[in-house]
């Protein structure tokens, strides 16, 4: 049985049952490189576990995981 | 009927492209539409991704939509998500798209428009978006591993350390030219280092916000950062008329160059989401916002060219901004737009492990690669809207300007003081005249293609130069120091990897005396070479950004080699020219540069015969200079010694897997089928 993509489940692809400003937001934090801790807990959710991070731990995490990537000239 | 449509339309996407090539080339001694040019690389754009992406894709790849990728393998709702390629496509094109691309056109505008137009189209098409997809997808089949572990896997141990030596040395060059360009702008500039000195505080504010009072929004911090920047920007214009505090932000090149130094440093020691972070993510918003805003001015104006197709610099090669003919230095000069080696880290770094599916790549490889090369082409029309007179005058120090003042006056090039003046004082600075390094140029040309659109929406009221002059300014300057923010951390921590082999207790990134004293060697590394540049009386830029060139383009070479081993390796060799046709391009123009750099009998162009022209020298800074020239040409040799390393150790290892005298072994991740629907 294949399954969509998390995208088509929510996130990234149209979804229909968010509204359009959450939408547009989880769009830009994506392409900004913005820590999402909502799409975190949902894909907790779908993993069928419970998230191991708080939204505190998962922010500074994410932060710290930021400061290792390149940005090129 | 179906069949003949698309032919139809692709052959005359073709025709348009072709037949607006025609009109660049051939026109001569009159005005050109900025059209043109758009429609030469938009066409030019289309066709490449259409037909010889595709032919990557499908042909010399085999992407296959079956397999896994490492988003969905080790989905972890972190670093590993499968993401929209939309998304990522934006998210990808914010991190390789940086100051390279904008002002190496301008630079290269000095040989006129169409060489820099030419090598920015044709090089991505061939070159560039070819690196920057092999290495997306060679990264992708490998767990997302970076460029220099792919190198030590495929080629063998010592090319991956090779490789990582490269990429810290490039850094260091990289930085201090970038820095370099920020120095020029700013220098005696108090509006311009007002507001950038803002940027400072609002980024510690934003840092607070994000991480201590509302953890996670970005959004808000970055919404009240943008509203305090553009507060900022305009009571720098209230500062710089008051004479009391006017003086508090006019600094020499000097001063400038060790508050450089004091920032990079403090920048990098400091935790990632007190500075580093809330200017990346204020860069990030500026950034694609402005670009935006820069292409639809260019497409409401459609300015015309005052630029030359050709100057006689191309062929002479004593250009005042920087010396040298156009073959090779019109190919080093541009180097991201066209191809940057440095696009090889991002490509293997975050963005493979956010790819949902193999396919997508494509996209975000390759079409991510061509947006950067409109932005590239966005700046060559910017800075060819000059005209050439004010255009050598900013981009020249008053003694290269003297030197070429003859072919200036042959070629009509000729600006009056005045003239000057009146541009200097209509943009709110006190001089434009000597600001080498681009980015005054490219922000008089922005803020000349802004005040026009806007004066054009407007019906012809106020048009706002100065306020658009010192925004350029602003949004070059603040994503350069986010690169030199996370350039000197990333190099940080190369070196705390490196020395960490032999001194264990160092590499731990978290010691405070490790992050202290590799901070303190990585900014005092970008710190010479920007001071050298600064003292530098024909302007560092004619030395240091070419060494930048070369080492970039070496590293792609680097890139190019990984690329073209894991090709073989694959059974792909009939398809092998895909990568080994830009690398054999680039070894060519970066070998024939470095060795003109080193070893050219005129001093303006080789470091050695600028030394021995000031043996004997009453200058009391003759000594340093030669010693300056010296450890350039060291450089440089270093630079084409590590190429030439991992060329032979490369070219070694396709031998021995053609010739079948030794397995080709790939370290590709085993296929796991996809559990995501394929074919939508």
């Amino acid at each position: 049985m294949r399954r969509g993509t998390e995208g088509d489940e929510g996130r990234g692809k149209r979804d229909e049952a968010t509204p359009f400003p959450t939408r547009l937001a989880r769009v830009l934090r994506r392409i900004v490189g913005a820590p999402d801790y909502a799409a975190y807990v949902e894909h907790c959710r779908l993993a069928g576990h419970a998230p191991k991070l708080s939204e505190r731990e998962y922010v500074a995490e994410f932060f710290e995981a930021k400061g290792k990537g390149v940005r090129c000239c | 009927m179906n069949r003949v449509f698309p032919v139809l339309v692709w052959s005359g996407i073709a025709a348009g492209g072709a037949a607006a090539f025609g009109v660049l080339a051939l026109s001569r001694g009159e005005s050109v539409n900025a059209a043109w040019l758009l429609t030469a690389a938009l066409c030019s754009y289309a066709v490449g991704y259409r037909f010889y992406s595709r032919f990557l894709a499908d042909t010399v790849f085999g992407l296959d939509d079956r397999r896994a990728t490492p988003a969905e393998r080790h989905n972890n709702g972190r670093d590993f998500v499968p993401t929209n390629k939309w998304v990522l496509y934006g998210h990808h094109f914010a991190a390789i798209a940086g100051a390279g691309p904008l002002v190496g056109p301008v630079l290269a505008a000095q040989f006129g428009f169409l060489p820099g137009t030419l090598w920015l189209v044709i090089g991505v098409v061939l070159g560039g978006a070819v690196q920057d997809f092999v290495i997306l997808f060679c990264s992708l089949r490998r767990d997302g591993k970076s460029l220099g572990q792919m190198a030590q896997e495929e080629v063998n141990p010592a090319a991956g350390a090779t490789a990582m030596l490269a990429v810290l040395f490039i850094m260091i060059i990289l930085l201090a030219v970038l820095a370099l360009i920020v120095v020029n702008a700013l220098r005696a500039s108090p509006w311009g280092l007002f507001t950038l000195a803002c940027t400072v505080p609002i980024a510690l504010l934003m840092g607070w916000w994000m991480k201590r009072w509302r953890p996670g929004r970005v959004g808000e911090a970055s919404a009240a950062g943008a509203l305090l920047l553009l507060g900022a920007l305009v009571a720098g214009g209230w500062v710089a008329g008051q004479p009391h505090l006017a003086p508090l932000f006019t600094h020499s090149a000097t001063t400038l160059t060790w508050m450089m130094v004091a920032y990079g440093f403090i920048a990098s020691v400091l935790p990632v989401w007190m500075l580093l972070c809330p200017r990346d993510y204020l860069s990030t918003f500026l950034k694609i916002t402005t670009i935006l805003v820069l292409a639809f001015a260019i497409l409401v104006i459609l300015p015309p060219l005052k630029m030359p197709a050709l100057t006689p610099f191309a062929t002479l090669g004593e250009g005042p901004v920087f010396a040298g003919k156009l073959f090779p230095f019109a190919f080093i000069t541009i180097a991201c737009g066209a191809i940057s080696g440095f696009h090889s880290l991002v490509a293997s770094g975050t963005t493979p492990k956010m790819i949902a599916r193999e396919s997508d790549a494509r996209m975000i490889g390759y079409g991510g690669m061509l947006m950067e090369s409109f932005v590239g082409v966005m700046a060559m029309i910017a800075a060819c809207t000059l005209d050439p007179g004010v255009y050598f005058a900013m981009n020249t120090t008053p003694a290269a300007l003297a030197q070429a003042s003859q072919a200036l006056g042959q070629a009509g090039f000729v600006v009056t003081p005045e003239t000057m003046q009146a541009l200097a004082a209509r943009m709110g600075e006190a001089t434009l005249v000597a600001r080498s390094g681009g980015a005054p140029s490219l922000a008089v040309g922005m803020a000349q293609i802004f005040a026009s659109a806007t004066g054009a929406l407007a019906g012809g009221g106020r048009t706002l130069d100065a306020l658009w002059y010192h925004f350029a300014i602003m949004f070059e300057a603040l994503f350069i120091l986010t690169t030199i923010d996370t350039g000197t951390r990333v190099g940080r921590f190369m070196l705390q990897e490196i020395v960490g082999h032999v001194w264990p207790k160092f590499g731990e990134t978290s010691w405070y005396p490790s992050v202290i004293a590799s901070s303190a060697c990585i900014v005092a590394g970008w710190g010479y070479f920007l001071y050298q540049g600064v003292v530098d009386p024909l302007g560092g830029i004619n030395s240091l950004w070419p060494l930048f060139g070369i080492s970039n383009q070496l590293l792609a070479a680097v890139a190019l080699c990984v690329g073209t081993t894991i090709l073989i390796k694959m059974g792909r060799q009939r398809f092998a020219w895909v990568t080994l046709a830009p690398l054999a391009w680039l070894v060519t123009v970066t070998m024939t540069a470095g060795w003109q750099k080193v070893f050219s009998s005129d001093p303006r162009l080789g470091f050695l015969a600028h030394a021995a022209s000031l043996a004997g020298s009453t200058d009391p800074h003759a000594g340093r200079l030669i010693f300056n020239d010296r450890l350039n040409t060291f450089v440089a040799l270093l630079f084409m010694l590590v190429v030439a390393v991992l060329i032979v150790t490369s070219v070694r290892e396709w031998w021995l897997v053609v010739t079948r005298r030794k397995a080709a072994v790939v370290h590709e991740a085993p296929f796991v089928e996809t559990g995501y629907a394929t074919g939508d």
